[in-house]
């Protein structure tokens, strides 16, 4: 048997088949070509893929990551953060951001940044699913405007995005109210707009509102259109009984704006975008009131005991401007002493109101006039005897308000152009009239006649008392006249009595000469009754019988 | 004396030692499978793959292996990222394994290979039993690169919640997929047999 694997027998191993060598082309070579290409190309993609990096300042990074936020428009990733870091002087956040390719257009001056956090506002809670997800940056796209590569991004989201046609107008406020940005602007309680933004005007005098209105409903905003607060609950209380006043749960809560057209502006041209308005505190102000002119005077009053501030100014029952403030102030009659100034506005506009269906054109031209020139028409009318006076409008609370009318027989008087504001000439109110009545009695009486009266007495009580010093000098020598007297006179009764007495001749003979006159008498007496019964004795005789 | 100065060699798959004629291809007579002397072109494929390797190795290293979608918000990571981040959590032993398995093993084979080539294309007679032991290394660690892809592949076939969280492989692992295999099968391409090949030239010194 033979060994097959002897190593010094090499005659056992077999021949190995042979074919005919085939060197091709080595495809194995097709394989680092084919993985350079691939390697370049997917580099190549990624590199062009990249979009713009641009840049974006925030006042705080709140949420954002290195790496991780992403930018997005619509809920569309279009750009993820790169890096974080500080500005130069630490007082920003400057976050890089790597845009998708394709976002260059939309990457203008008009394009806004604003971080996605979630957050309760007037209109609701925003933002929700940034809780699990983190927060992200969202875009606003604009293609107007230059090109951009470093923007600011937006502390608040706006309110209002720029795919959402309507207008801006501007409202301003004495004070804010319970207004906040996102609440609803409303007409006829249905929600047509937002309020975008707020803020302190430059000279803080007012607050400037900015609000959004939709379209088509900003078609509905005219010049003459009224805008009001709707904030919160409104309470009056009036002769009508009580009133409760609510817009809706949500202006509760955060306030609201609601905007009319008065019925006799309704035909005033639409209103451009940004104009101006003034928001009044209430409808009932809207109504009463449609006035954007005022024209300041004072006046200086006696006393204003009772006028408030707001309190009416009225002519002859008409409202037509109310006071602002009460000071003190320098009376021009008697320098050194202050009187109480009022300070009060008119309001011209008032007084336009009614018209004839048919006017003159005498009246409509001096209608016109009293427009024009209200300050001018005013003055006129002082000239004719217009003046301001305090009219009492409520006798219980003793409430005050400042009426103008015609005095008839009043002191000629004309504004006097003050260095503040003109000031109005007063006259009394007929109390106060009735009151300066008394006083100038009481004056009369303290100064004219009590003084001569008085004077008078003063004589005479000096000229009695003269005499009564002449008196008391006199009196010793008198007393002694008087003594003596006295004492003559009681000798004289003494010397009279003893000449009366019976016993006395005189008296004997007075006794005797009356008894006689006694006896005499009583036959007259019984003559007299005799003749009363016998008047026919006196041509008959006594005893004569008929 | 050398199997092949006597024109012998033995069969790859069944071990059959066979006397090769001096040109032709030739197969096996007991298993029929292929015969060389040396393996075919072994340079030039090594060389091949080894080049195609090198170029999917910068993709793989700069594209994203996985991105992890959490609940909305989405990360994706190169491998070096993932070295970073572990070694930035304080991970530095995972940090290492990742390093080392992903970055250095791939790059340390590459350099490996050329040098190997490079060494028998130059016929250099030195070091010859060091640079067989570190060709079986190069085989021998190779595969264990897999990890890696193998981890991605699982973690994308696993976690898939929707919107919770969700895990995709990237443009990198593909990338490092090719980088691995390639290099594999570079390595198989060689054949060590190369490097003793100048034994007894003039120049060549002795094993």
């Amino acid at each position: 048997m033979a060994e097959p694997h002897k190593p010094t027998s090499l005659d056992y191993i077999p021949e190995a088949v042979v074919e005919k060598e085939n060197r091709g082309f080595p495809v194995v070579w097709l394989l680092p070509l084919v993985a350079i290409l691939v390697g370049g190309w997917l580099i190549y993609k990624t590199m062009s893929e990249k979009g713009p990096q641009i840049e974006i300042s925030f006042k705080t990074a709140a949420g954002i990551e290195q790496g991780k936020t992403k930018i997005k428009y619509r809920d569309v990733m279009v750009g993820t953060v790169d890096t974080v870091r500080f500005s130069k002087d630490i007082s920003k956040i400057i976050v890089t951001a790597t845009m998708e390719t394709g976002t260059e257009s939309a990457l203008t001056e008009n394009t806004r940044f604003w971080v996605v956090r979630p957050r309760i506002g007037a209109g609701g809670i925003t933002g929700l699913g940034t809780l699990v997800s983190g927060a992200y940056i969202e875009m606003e796209p604009s293609q107007s405007g230059e090109k951009q590569r470093e923007f600011t991004g937006l502390e608040f989201p706006p309110v209002v995005t720029s795919d959402v046609a309507g207008t801006t107008y501007r409202l301003r406020s004495e004070k804010l109210g319970s207004l906040s940005v996102g609440a609803p602007v409303y007409f006829r309680q249905f929600d047509v707009g937002e309020i975008t933004e707020y803020n302190l005007s430059d000279d803080h005098d007012y607050v400037n509102v900015s609000i959004f209105v939709q379209s088509p409903h900003d078609r509905f905003i005219r010049t003459g259109t009224r805008f009001w607060n709707v904030g919160g609950v409104s309470l009056t209380m009036d002769a009508s009984g009580i009133e409760l006043q609510m817009e809706s749960l949500i202006s509760l809560m955060s306030g609201g704006v609601a905007f009319d057209t008065p019925p006799t502006l309704a035909k005033t041209p639409i209103a451009e975008e940004d104009t101006l308005f003034k928001l009044y505190d209430n409808k009932a102000q809207t109504l009463q009131q449609a006035i954007t002119e005022t024209i300041t005077y004072v006046a200086k009053f006696k006393t204003v005991r009772g006028l408030n501030i707001d309190a009416p100014v009225e002519f002859r029952g008409i409202r037509i401007g109310s006071v602002k403030a009460i000071e003190m102030g320098i009376d021009p009659a008697q320098k050194d002493v202050l009187v109480p100034v009022v300070i009060f506005d008119l309001e011209p506009e008032r007084w336009a109101g009614y018209k004839e269906a048919e006017t003159s054109e005498i009246v409509e031209e001096a209608l016109e006039e009293s427009l024009a020139d209200p300050r001018e028409r005013i003055e006129k009318l002082v000239r004719k005897g217009l003046r301001a006076r305090l009219g009492s409008g409520n006798l219980v609370t003793g409430q005050l308000f400042i009426d103008l009318d015609f005095i008839p027989d009043a002191e000629p008087a004309t504004i006097i152009q003050g260095s503040m504001h003109p000031e109005f000439p007063t006259a009394p109110n007929p109390l106060e009239g009735i009151l300066a009545g008394i006083d100038n009695i009481l004056d009369k009486l303290e100064k004219a006649e009590l003084n001569e009266t008085v004077e008078n007495l003063n004589a005479l009580l000096n000229s009695t008392n003269s005499l009564m010093v002449d008196l008391d000098k006199r009196v010793p020598i008198l007393a002694k006249q008087v003594q003596a007297t006295l004492e003559g006179t009681r000798d004289t009764l003494e010397s009279l009595q003893s000449l009366t007495s019976t016993d006395g001749e005189i008296g004997n003979e007075l006794y005797n000469a009356l008894a006689e006159v006694t006896a005499a008498a009583r036959s007259i007496r019984v003559m007299s009754e005799y003749l009363e019964r016998h008047p026919e004795a006196l041509l008959l005789g006594k005893d004569h019988k008929p | 004396m050398r199997a092949r100065e006597a024109g012998l060699t033995s069969c790859h798959t069944c071990g059959l030692l066979v006397r090769l004629p001096a040109s032709g291809h030739c197969y096996c007579p007991r298993c029929d499978s292929d015969l060389h002397m040396r393996k075919p072109n072994s340079l030039n494929k090594t060389w091949a793959l080894l080049i195609a390797a090198m170029a999917m190795y910068l993709p793989a290293n700069l594209f994203p292996v996985m991105t992890v979608t959490s609940l909305g918000s989405s990360q994706s990571d190169t491998i070096m990222s993932g070295v970073i981040y572990l070694l930035l959590h304080g991970d530095w032993p995972l940090a290492l394994i990742v390093f080392v398995a992903s970055v250095l093993v791939p790059l340390l084979k590459m350099i490996a290979l050329v040098y190997l080539l490079l060494s028998v294309q130059r016929r250099s007679p030195l070091r010859k039993q060091q640079r067989i032991r570190l060709y079986r290394l190069v085989e021998l660690v190779g595969r264990w690169s897999m990890v890696d892809i193998f981890v991605v592949a699982l973690l994308a076939a696993l976690v898939n919640v929707g919107a919770l969280a969700t895990i995709e492989p990237g443009t990198g692992a593909i990338a490092f997929t090719a980088v691995v295999i390639l290099t594999i099968f570079s390595a198989m391409s060689f054949d060590s047999r190369l490097i003793w090949d100048n034994q007894g030239e003039p120049n060549g010194g002795t094993a």
